[in-house]
């Protein structure tokens, strides 16, 4: 391959979507790899989801900042881009007197770094809000919100698919050199991409991949936060719940997180590991994930957990060096010139990932003109979602295509349209959970009880191949081994 | 020379677990049975064991990619392997109606392997 | 919109609401039958082993055939049905709203009989650590890929859980040369019937570990191995006797949950126990005009007993679509020792004449199973072995409905029998 890009950018997470986004705007050649087979393969589909206010980070710290300056643009993205955001508020509760005091440090960092409407809360007025939860008092954010992390990535490399970018899946970077002031980077299958531009947002891999070029010491350490997800219960808490956050600052604490969908989110837990992908649950750390949650939420010890999952955060320090926070390394190497890190994104990575993408078009701006590219198109259209829909709606839907008249996905009302939308996506994703994400289809109570068979039927009518080459997510997770018995006729 | 087995009566659901002792084709003694059919179901398992085989075959059809079938009787135990590899040779087109006869006295055992199910189309 | 009413809406083609639909129509009500599926037939479909029918056919049906049999009688009753047609919405105004292909339609009912069978547990409410591989399935899940889907799963099978689904599974799987490792079962004891450990297990020498559970899963992309232990008898892991599993496959057969959520939108009240509808004797929820029978009422381990639920509720809601009675809710039956649930979970006061459906809470050998009312023994017997995994049945034929009936457990104590 000896076109050379203007711009590679390794690593389809919420950064490097939302980067590949911003620079879709401009008359540029843009290439995204990727090593899973979808975005949002790895920490950008395993966190929260929250938008956060950005009241918990330093004052003057890049974190703080894009944090504050991310939240901004959530609204108008998701306008823009057709994903769910909603700004639920949050309470950060203080179970005992002597937390308040932390509460208005917390609040007073808020102020610093410019964040609207932070208020104290007394216990009455918590059980006014949310009668089912238990505090003394809380600190109350009502601009802080909720989003789903994969729908936003889908969202934002679609649109930029759309202006022009392209991606590459199943493609991991292994090596970087630099010939004649053009970038050739090494992929896993021996191809050869060459850039002037080269942007590494590896999560991560990002202290890998950027030694694979730059001379620096910086390090990760994997800390692991794993969570439960329960069955829908919608009424159990609306806004984000939180304790008041851990005197050691490596975490928010165990949190309670209403999703978009109904369900809720308990966790993370916070454990460095050894491996950077060791994404395994662990049974000491559900108990404690329902101890603690039950704390100020009594009630979830009833709900029914349908599904657990764990993310990895980009730690640049650990905690026994006596470092309490590191923060984010976003910077064109000092000897590669127009290589770009994005080390250590750790949360809020989520929340501030547009204002990341926007400081590094600056970066990348300062160096060279940046040309409009007048035939930019800032909307997408997100497919269209049955279950939201008007009774009346659904009627016109059906009677426009019966393909919406068959429901695939029973506990979470998925028709076959939908289905069929999805495996038809912009970005040509074809695996089993890359459905599931776009759709939603198997991610109910049943867990894809009774529709995966009629997924991997639609499939493989849909894309015309075998059972065999359905994956859940890559190349190694084949789904089935052939057919029980040959179905070719005889002779 | 006498030889002992414990075997489990499935006839009903007090299941007892008979001890058995048997010489040759006879049994000599049996306990722990509660009832007469217990005798019975011991010297079938004992001197006939037999099963009925149950799997799919394969169809062309519009809706459907198998069509289930079993034997009519049970087959002797030890080989229903055999009886298998007969019925995994087949392969079948709809229509097909709920006990069509697709091989006849399998391996001459006396049992039709037969659909039970009907694929109209 | 589509628009239509009925006195009889049933929802679920399976063994229950077939029956419930064939019976609502010959006790002279006009009726629909809707189904989510492309066939009539529920569960039993997939379900292509032996064991169907014994009880209201006396035939030893397959699951298909046994539908099949079912299916006639409502073609011949005449009963209207829709198949590729999923109930979405109910409210206690019996006002169902239905996704079809010719488009939404409206549903109004006099009486509705929910008859949407179940679903099964998962790795998630088992709360299983590890990592998240293709390869773990659910039993029936399973089940439909091989016998509907012709797939073939997977190469080297561990199952857990030795439910009747898992047992008849791991035959399955080991006809069709899949090498299946072992069944691991938590309790100290065998979960399915007796007669499916010894046709399915032990004729193809598949081993059951007992006492034993899954601790941890491995493989990031395809399962490639799982982690076993022993448990005591509180189900704590005894953390010395790990074990490690090669295989790619695991089958979870931990059991079923009824399928509510329909039930839940009109208001209908569950029972903890069952996590199905508390029915009172006429198998009306508490919501006024709706009934309820087949798995989603309570799971049933024969596919006849829930036919037989079936036909009688198809009955009832005839009756109260032509206003024969009233709603009542009646006098809550009582739980004695040793009984894990008891269906009906209410008598109505209008009945001398009941039946009543219960599981034990553990197996039992040489006890009485013994109801009261009042303080009178209506019901005695003795039974040599009662195991949870079997429903039992037993009819009363004149209570007194003004006072308690209570069911229990009674040990018999050797020395004075
Ligand atoms: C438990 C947890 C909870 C969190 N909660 C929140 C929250 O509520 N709100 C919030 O704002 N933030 C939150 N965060 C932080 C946020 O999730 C991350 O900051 C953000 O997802 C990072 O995005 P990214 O694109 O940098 O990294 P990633 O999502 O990790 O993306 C990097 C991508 O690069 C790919 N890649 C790696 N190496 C290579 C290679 N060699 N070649 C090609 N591709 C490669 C990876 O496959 C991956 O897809 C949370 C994080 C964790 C772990
Ligand atoms: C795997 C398995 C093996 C079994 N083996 C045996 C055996 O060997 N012998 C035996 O006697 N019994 C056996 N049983 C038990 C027996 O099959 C069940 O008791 C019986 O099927 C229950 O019948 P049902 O009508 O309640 O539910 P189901 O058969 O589950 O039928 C429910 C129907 O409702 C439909 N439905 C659900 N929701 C909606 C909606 N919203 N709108 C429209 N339709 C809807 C479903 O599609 C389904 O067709 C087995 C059960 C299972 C699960
Ligand atoms: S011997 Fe008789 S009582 Fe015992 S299991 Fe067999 S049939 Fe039942």
């Amino acid at each position: 391959m000896d076109k050379i890009h203007d711009i590679i950018i390794i690593g389809a997470g919420v950064v490097g979507c939302a980067l590949a986004r911003a620079l879709s705007r401009y008359k540029l050649d843009v290439l995204v790899l990727e090593k899973e087979d979808d975005v949002a393969g790895s920490t950008s589909k395993a966190n929260s989801g929250v938008i956060h206010a950005g009241y918990h980070k330093k004052p003057g710290s890049l974190k703080a900042t894009l944090n504050v300056a991310g939240h901004s643009y959530f609204q108008r993205l998701s306008d823009e881009l057709d994903f769910p955001v909603k700004f639920i508020g949050k309470l950060v509760v203080a179970k005992k007197e002597n937390e308040i005091e932390d509460l208005r440090k917390l609040m007073d960092r808020g102020f610093k770094n410019g964040v609207k409407g932070l208020e104290l809360i007394d216990g009455k007025q918590i059980k006014h809000f949310e009668p089912n939860v238990n505090g003394f008092a809380a600190m109350h954010s009502p601009v802080s919100g909720i989003t789903s992390p994969y729908l936003m990535c889908i969202a934002l490399a679609e649109n930029a698919h759309l202006n022009g970018v392209d991606f590459v899946f199943d493609t991991e970077v292994t090596g970087i050199s630099k010939e004649k002031e053009i970038f050739v980077v090494q992929v896993s299958n021996g191809s050869i991409y060459r850039s002037r531009w080269l942007i590494n947002s590896a999560g991560l891999n990002s202290a890998r991949v950027s030694q694979m070029i730059c001379e620096n010491d910086h390090r990760m350490y994997p800390c692991r936060g794993e969570y439960y997800i329960t069955d829908k219960v919608d009424t159990l808490i609306k806004r984000l719940i939180y304790p008041t956050p851990s005197k050691d600052g490596v975490t928010l604490g165990i949190h309670i997180t209403p999703t978009l969908d109904g369900n809720i989110l308990i966790g993370p837990s916070a454990e460095y590991i050894e491996r950077l992908d060791d994404t395994a649950s662990t049974r000491e750390v559900m108990d404690k994930l329902k101890r603690e949650s039950s704390q100020f939420l009594p009630p979830i010890k009833e709900a029914k957990f349908i599904r657990n999952y764990a993310g990895i955060r980009a730690k640049l320090f650990h905690p026994s060096s006596g470092v309490k926070d590191a923060d984010f390394v976003i910077e064109e190497d000092e000897s590669i010139k127009r290589m770009i890190n994005l080390i250590g994104i750790e949360s809020p990575g989520l929340t501030a990932a547009p204002a990341i993408a926007e400081k590094v078009v600056g970066i990348i701006g300062e160096k060279e003109a940046l040309v409009d590219d007048e035939k930019f198109n800032p909307e997408r259209k997100a497919p269209v979602v049955f279950e939201h829909l008007s009774d009346d709606e659904k009627a016109r839907l059906i009677e426009q295509d019966p393909d919406y008249g068959e429901i695939v996905c029973r506990c979470e009302t998925i028709t076959k349209k939908e289905v069929l939308a999805a495996l038809n996506n912009p970005l040509g994703v074809r695996t089993l959970d890359g459905v599931k994400k776009r759709c939603r289809a198997g991610m109910g109570r049943c867990q894809g009880g009774f529709c995966t068979p009629r997924i991997v039927e639609i499939m493989t009518d849909e894309y015309g191949i075998s059972p065999e080459e359905i994956y859940k997510n890559n190349e190694s997770s084949n789904m089935f081994f052939g057919k029980v018995k040959d179905d070719r006729e005889e002779g | 020379m006498a030889q002992e087995r414990k075997i489990i009566c499935i006839l009903c659901p007090n299941c007892c677990e008979l001890d058995v002792s048997y010489e040759g084709k006879e049994i000599l003694s049996i306990e722990n049975d509660r009832c007469p059919r217990g005798l019975e179901y011991a010297s079938e398992e004992l001197f006939n064991p037999a099963r009925t085989l149950i799997t799919t075959v394969p169809i062309k059809s519009r809706n459907w990619k198998t069509v289930s079938v079993r034997t009519t009787k049970p087959v002797p135990k030890s080989r229903i392997f055999d009886v298998y590899d007969e019925v995994k040779k087949i392969r079948l087109r709809a229509p097909i109606n709920r006990g069509d006869i697709i091989i006849e006295n399998v391996l001459g055992f006396g049992a039709d392997v037969i659909a039970t199910r009907t694929v109209k189309e | 919109m589509i628009e239509k009413k009925v006195d009889i809406a049933v929802i679920g083609a399976g063994p229950g609401g077939l029956a419930a639909a064939v019976s609502a129509k010959e006790s002279g009500a006009d009726v629909l039958l809707i189904e989510r599926n492309p066939f009539l037939g529920g569960i039993l479909i997939q379900c292509i082993h032996d064991g169907f029918g014994l009880h209201l056919f006396d035939k030893n049906y397959t699951g298909p055939e046994y539908a099949e049999e079912m299916v006639n009688r409502l073609e011949n009753a005449g009963v209207p049905y829709l198949t590729n047609c999923m109930v979405i919405d109910l409210n206690e105004k019996k006002e169902l709203t239905v996704v079809t292909s010719k488009g939404l339609m409206k549903l109004i009912a006099k009486a509705v009989i929910l008859a949407m069978g179940c679903r099964e547990r998962t790795r998630g409410a088992l709360e299983i650590p590890g990592t998240r591989p293709a390869g773990i399935y659910t039993a029936g899940v399973a089940q439909n890929l091989v016998n509907i889907q012709n797939l073939r799963i997977g190469n080297d099978v561990v199952i857990l859980g030795s439910g009747d689904v898992g047992l008849i599974m791991a035959r399955r799987l080991k006809i069709e040369g899949l090498n299946v490792i072992r069944v691991i079962e938590i309790l100290p004891y065998c979960s399915g019937l007796v007669r499916n450990r010894v046709q399915c297990l032990e004729d193809y020498g598949i081993p059951l570990t007992l006492s034993s559970t899954v601790i941890d899963i491995h493989g990031k992309d395809r399962l490639e191995a799982v982690t076993m232990a022993k448990v005591d008898r509180d189900f704590n892991v005894d953390h010395d006797t790990t074990e490690k599993i090669d295989c790619d496959t695991l089958l979870l057969s931990v059991g079923l949950i009824p399928e509510n959520e329909l039930s839940k939108k009109a208001g209908v009240n569950l029972d903890n126990r069952t996590s199905g509808a508390l029915v009172d004797n006429f198998y009306e929820t508490s919501t006024e005009g709706i009934f309820s029978c087949g798995n989603v009422l309570h799971i049933h381990d024969v596919a006849d007993y829930a036919s037989n639920e079936g036909f009688f509720v198809g009955e009832k809601a005839a009756e109260y679509a032509k206003g024969k009675w009233k709603h009542s809710g009646g006098k809550p039956v009582k739980i004695g020792n040793g009984i894990s649930y008891v269906v009906p979970q209410y008598i109505r006061n209008d009945c001398n004449e009941v039946e009543l459906k219960f599981r034990v809470t553990q197996p039992f050998e040489n006890v009485r199973i013994i109801v009261k009312n009042g303080d009178d023994v209506v019901f005695k017997k003795r039974v040599l072995k009662v195991i949870p995994s079997e429903m039992n049945i037993l009819k009363l034929k004149s209570i007194d409905p003004e006072k308690d009936v209570e069911v229990k457990i009674v040990i018999i104590d050797k020395n004075i029998n």
